[in-house]
């Protein structure tokens, strides 16, 4: 067997793997939107080249000119997040705390949950404004609903055995909350906070395509009124890249603080 | 004494009671403007005129006629494509990553590029709906035929079932109760989206009722569309739980 049989070998073993199958599937899938990109064979205007979009996005990376916008956008996804745990966590632990509170409140959290809350948008406008502080209120409120209901999922782990035998130890309320119900729940609330960054991040973003004055959901639309297509896609590539980056860091900082429990949704239900 | 279960309901019934009881007073007394917010028997009374003499039994209907037809592209396209990824393994340990990294995304971003591409009007918002329900029927069906017990199948090949039977009798069953729950994300993804998007693109039924009635400042008519949406919401996932009850039975 020649050295080139060898390495065309091998090459093909490379490509019988769910890596290469999904590293050709991408190839695969530039190239053929830079052809039709090139040629006009479908819909020119809607489908600028793959070097388009890229040079699109190299200008935004490279330059200042959207950086007043991902500060808006960063204010209210940050400060969404923020209140949404602020809120979510103490509330998940209250409703989890007794079987019949769980009974009572976690069906009512969880039909609330399926609503869009990108639908209270308008009394937050009423309230304030169309500024940022109306994008931040629903991003507060779409990560709210992940972080409570996996809060309160966390409560219900903790063993009755371990709260019985904490008291015959004769652990104080302090104890019992930092020995037992933490190490219990903190997987859980980690990982409603993870999702509740990624519901925060589309609700906030989402409503500022609906109204707004800054932001990178704004410029998406803005970008979609004048017809700069490839813009339009370079920044949306350039948000769904930053999503994916926040949703790996925070993933890997939370399994280095501790183990996370599996199973639990991954996906951006909660806009 | 009640049952465990009408208990419960009554203690739900009663908070949600009071807790609009504190909003409508609220309202009343004068502690929030009424600009700003509607009393719910407002909303309700608003809610109520447009069913019965508005148009919101309409918009209804065409909230359900896309609901409707992004369930029906997601569920025939995420079964053949989610047996697919089951029958090929290496296409499907390929291709599950790649779809669940576009689940995790925030793929609703993308509505403009199907504004472009359907023009501003109900197929734009099915579309991308189609999407938002297409990929977890397909992670269920995929996972649904791999958790068949091998079991099953040898006790099917050793009473010489057909390829039919086998898949009538001993595929069928087993696969039905994930693949329903798989349906039941979906539905509740499109659902969502659904709404979402019509309010957003201001197309289509309720949400866009919704979102008209915010750009004309009609407080009362804001919160009756919203009171609307949510007891939609509410009742379609009623709906897909007992349903889903059944099909486990």
């Amino acid at each position: 067997m020649t050295g080139l049989h060898r390495s065309a070998a091998s090459v093909a073993a490379g490509v019988q793997t769910p890596t290469g199958v999904q590293t050709l599937t991408v190839i695969a899938l530039l190239i053929a939107w830079e052809m039709i990109g090139r040629t006009g064979l479908l819909f020119p205007e809607l489908f600028p080249s793959v070097t388009e979009i890229f040079q699109s996005l190299w200008v935004y990376v490279t330059t200042p000119l959207l950086l007043p916008h991902l500060n808006a956008s960063l204010y209210e996804v940050g400060g969404g997040l923020l209140l949404g745990t602020l809120s979510g966590i103490p509330l998940g632990v209250i409703f989890g705390s007794r079987r019949s509170f769980i009974q009572v409140m976690e069906p009512l959290i969880l039909y609330l949950a399926v609503v869009p809350k990108i639908i209270v948008f308008p009394i937050f406008i009423l309230f304030l404004g169309i500024g940022t502080g109306s994008k931040l209120a629903v991003a507060a409120i779409a990560s709210f609903f992940p972080i409570v209901l996996l809060t309160i999922a966390g409560m219900r782990e903790v063993r009755p055995v371990y709260l019985d035998v904490a008291r015959t130890l004769g652990a104080s309320k302090f104890q019992v909350a930092a020995q037992v119900y933490l190490p219990a729940i903190a997987g859980y609330v980690f990982t409603g906070v993870r999702i509740g960054l990624g519901a925060s991040v589309t609700g906030a973003l989402l409503a500022e395509t609906k109204i707004a004055k800054a932001g990178l959901g704004f410029m998406i639309v803005e970008y979609y009124s004048q017809f700069r297509m490839a813009d339009m896609y370079s920044l949306l590539l350039l948000i769904f890249i930053l999503a994916a980056l926040a949703n790996w860091a925070m993933k890997a900082l939370f399994s280095r603080l501790l183990p996370l429990p599996r199973g639990t949704q991954d996906a951006g239900v909660f806009f | 004494m009640l049952k465990e279960e009408t208990r419960l309901g009554l203690w739900r019934i009663l908070l949600i009671l009071g807790a609009l009881s504190l909003v409508e007073a609220a309202v009343r007394v004068g502690w929030i403007n009424p600009f700003f917010l509607a009393s719910p028997l407002q909303a309700v009374a608003v809610l109520w005129s447009q069913v019965v003499g508005g148009n919101a039994l309409f918009l209804t209907l065409v909230t359900l006629y896309e609901i409707g037809c992004a369930l029906f592209i997601s569920t025939v396209v995420g079964l053949l494509v989610g047996f697919i990824l089951w029958r090929y393994r290496l296409i499907g340990a390929s291709y599950e990553m790649l779809l669940a990294a576009l689940f995790s995304s925030p793929i609703i971003l993308a509505y403009p590029i199907f504004l472009v591409t359907f023009g501003r009007s109900s197929a734009a918002v099915i579309a991308l709906s189609s999407i938002f329900g297409l990929i977890p029927i397909i992670m269920n069906t995929k996972s649904a035929f791999q958790q068949v017990n091998p079991i099953l199948l040898q006790v099917g090949a050793s009473m010489s079932l057909t390829r039919r039977q086998m898949f009538r009798h001993i595929l069928l069953p087993a696969v039905a109760p994930t693949i329903f729950s798989g349906f039941r994300l979906g539905l509740t993804y499109i659902l969502k989206s659904v709404l979402g998007l019509e309010y957003v693109v201001q197309v289509g039924g309720v949400g866009m009722w919704l979102s008209d009635a915010a750009f004309r400042f009609e407080v009362g008519e804001v919160y009756a569309g919203l009171v609307g949406t949510v007891l939609l919401s509410v009742l379609f996932l009623y709906m897909i739980n007992r349903a889903e009850l059944l099909v486990r039975r």
